[in-house]
């Protein structure tokens, strides 16, 4: 008899299925996820790429001021759509016993996290490819460089579905959730050099908003976008690394405290 | 990559020696800071057989199941399921087993059919086998017809009949259910029942936990009833029975204007008794009927006369009643 399976290591069977999972439910209702997918992006890019575009004739390295916006706000969608799977659904998915059912086969808490940030890699990828593609039909993104936003966009995505459990595996109610939107996703949106550069914040003010997560995701993203690199975008990688190094052991340890108890 | 275990079926065959115990738990024991949930617990499961834990709410049922499944961390104590050590190898234990968990855990964003076959995926089947065994467990449970639907649509025995169906997507060998007809109609119950009983008969070892001890006497070869994470006692139903509860019962439905002149007597004359709802149940000295010729001029009172059983089991030896304990 040889049922012996060794308990350690990763089971590519738990993350596959896993994956599967959310892109058939995905598929069932693509019709809803899609507006958020691609037509919310696209409608906050049209706006701000030709309304604010009209009004800002200088940016600081970039023709015009929509090639300045495009890649901030593809990753402001990326942040968006990664940490939106790993709180609101994996709250439901906690909540509803979904883990506790995958457990009960030989699947690991690190397996379920893999599994479900992986999907959020690829939400993230899917509005990505979506803004991406409706920008370079403006001619907001152009280059083969530009092609290199997935890189950025695959790193924001498993940075904020690591941090989306952080949530989820302590939330007591959906309403807590809440919280990921009011104190992390949005100000994260509006201050991470989306909108304008970084650099035109006050002095004190320009150290935080560059320790912020999403920060180096746009910094990355707008190097691929304007085609322009400095050692900076290295430090900035390495920094993404580094933060979701740090959130996914955690996420890890509480969805395990809460689910394994 | 682990692949279907083809040797778990449910012919009865199980993977270890056909007569050895199938989950042995020795000496279990389960702490949440103060609080002691399971205390000591030890008990067998033989292959073939179907298994009960019987035990009001907050017995600790719940928590062995889950330190069963690898759902919950033990403090001290031995598991081996198919002679796996559950503590050490919870993953290969999870190959081997079908588990059904108290609440069903079904994925709303999926259909029935999806359900069964992710949950047969990550066990491990192959997409083909997944597909096939969805099939069959569907028409097993005879769910064929729902395979399409959301399970939200379903009706709350539905989900409960999906849940089980679920666990026997890998064919295991040993199946843990964890209060199985918890909140169903009697309908839905009976037809619970039904099913388990054919797992039965086809090998399936079982081991279940209840409060219902209709449930424990029709489905269990033997159980054991525990409260505050103890062991009260373990045998089959009729030794249990025998062991604990009068032979027979008296049972007297009073009116409200009876109802004081019957416990005026029984109190008088020292006979025990309990009082469920309107129904007094008169547990006299074992085997002999007790005298209550001084009732029969009672106006409003109906005798009837019933076989013991579990809950006057439980009852005897905790002094108090399973059903609202």
């Amino acid at each position: 008899m040889n049922i012996a399976i060794p308990t350690p290591g990763i089971r590519r069977r738990s993350v596959t299925g896993l994956w599967l999972r959310h892109a058939v439910a995905f598929v069932r209702y693509w019709k809803f996820v899609i507006t958020w997918v691609l037509i919310e992006p696209v409608i906050a890019l049209v706006a701000v790429g030709f309304g604010i575009g009209k009004l800002v004739t200088e940016v600081e390295g970039a023709d015009t001021y929509a090639e300045f916006v495009t890649p901030g706000l593809i990753m402001g969608s990326a942040m968006f759509h990664a940490l939106f799977e790993t709180s609101w659904n994996a709250y439901n998915r906690i909540d509803n016993d979904v883990y506790e059912t995958a457990l009960t086969t030989p699947i690991t808490v690190l397996e379920v996290t893999l599994g479900d940030i992986s999907w959020a890699i690829t939400r993230a990828l899917m509005t990505t490819i979506g803004v991406a593609v409706v920008a370079a039909m403006l001619g907001w993104l152009d280059g083969w460089w530009a092609i290199g936003i997935l890189i950025p966009a695959i790193m924001v995505g498993a940075m904020f579905g690591a941090m989306g459990f952080l949530f989820s595996a302590v939330a007591p109610h959906t309403t807590f959730l809440t919280l990921v939107f009011t104190l992390v996703a949005t100000p994260l949106y509006f201050f991470s050099g989306s909108f304008f550069p970084i650099s035109i914040l006050p002095d004190w003010v320009e150290p935080i908003a560059w320790a912020m997560p999403l920060t180096p995701g746009v910094h990355v993203a707008r190097g691929f976008g304007l085609g322009q690199f400095d050692t900076s975008h290295l430090w900035a990688g390495l920094y993404m690394v580094l933060l979701t190094a740090l959130m996914w052991p955690a996420a890890v340890y509480l969805l395990k405290r809460r689910l394994i108890k | 990559m682990p692949q279907l275990n083809e040797q778990a079926n449910l012919n009865g065959d199980t993977p270890a020696e056909v007569d050895a115990d199938v989950i042995v738990v020795r000496d279990l024991r389960k702490n949440y800071g103060e609080l002691t949930a399971v205390d000591g617990l030890s008990f067998s499961v033989h292959a073939g057989e179907t298994y009960g834990l019987l035990g009001p709410n907050g017995a600790g049922k719940t928590t062995t199941m889950r330190m069963l499944s690898g759902l919950s961390p033990v403090s001290s104590g031995k598991i081996t399921v198919a002679g796996i050590d559950v503590i050490k190898d919870s993953r290969a234990v999870r190959e081997v087993m079908g588990v059904v968990t108290q609440h069903d855990g079904l994925d709303g964003g999926l259909t029935v059919f999806q359900n069964l076959f992710l949950y047969g995926f990550l066990a491990g089947l192959t997409r083909q086998r997944a597909k096939d065994r969805a099939h069959e467990v569907l028409d097993f449970f005879s769910l064929r017809d729902r395979s399409k639907a959301n399970v939200y649509e379903l009706s709350g025995g539905m989900k409960r009949r999906l849940s089980i169906a679920r666990s026997m997507m890998t064919s295991p060998s040993v199946i843990v259910m964890d209060e199985p007809t918890t909140g169903l109609d009697p309908q839905s119950r009976n037809r619970v029942w039904e099913e388990l009983a054919v797992l039965k008969e086809l090998g399936a070892t079982v081991l279940l936990s209840t409060h219902y001890m209709e449930e424990a006497t029709i489905l269990c070869d033997r159980l054991l009833i525990m409260d505050h994470g103890k062991i009260l006692d373990e045998g089959t139903p009729d030794q249990m029975i025998e062991r604990h509860a009068p032979s027979e019962i008296t049972q007297l439905r009073a009116e409200p204007a009876a109802l004081r002149s019957v416990r005026d007597y029984l109190g008088e004359r020292d006979i025990g008794y309990r009082e469920v709802g309107a129904l007094v149940s008169v547990t006299g000295a074992n085997g002999d009927r007790p005298d209550l010729s001084g009732l029969t001029s009672v106006e409003g009172i109906r005798t009837t006369y019933r076989a013991g059983n579990l809950e006057d089991v439980f009852l005897a030896i905790t002094g108090r009643e399973l059903r609202d304990s």
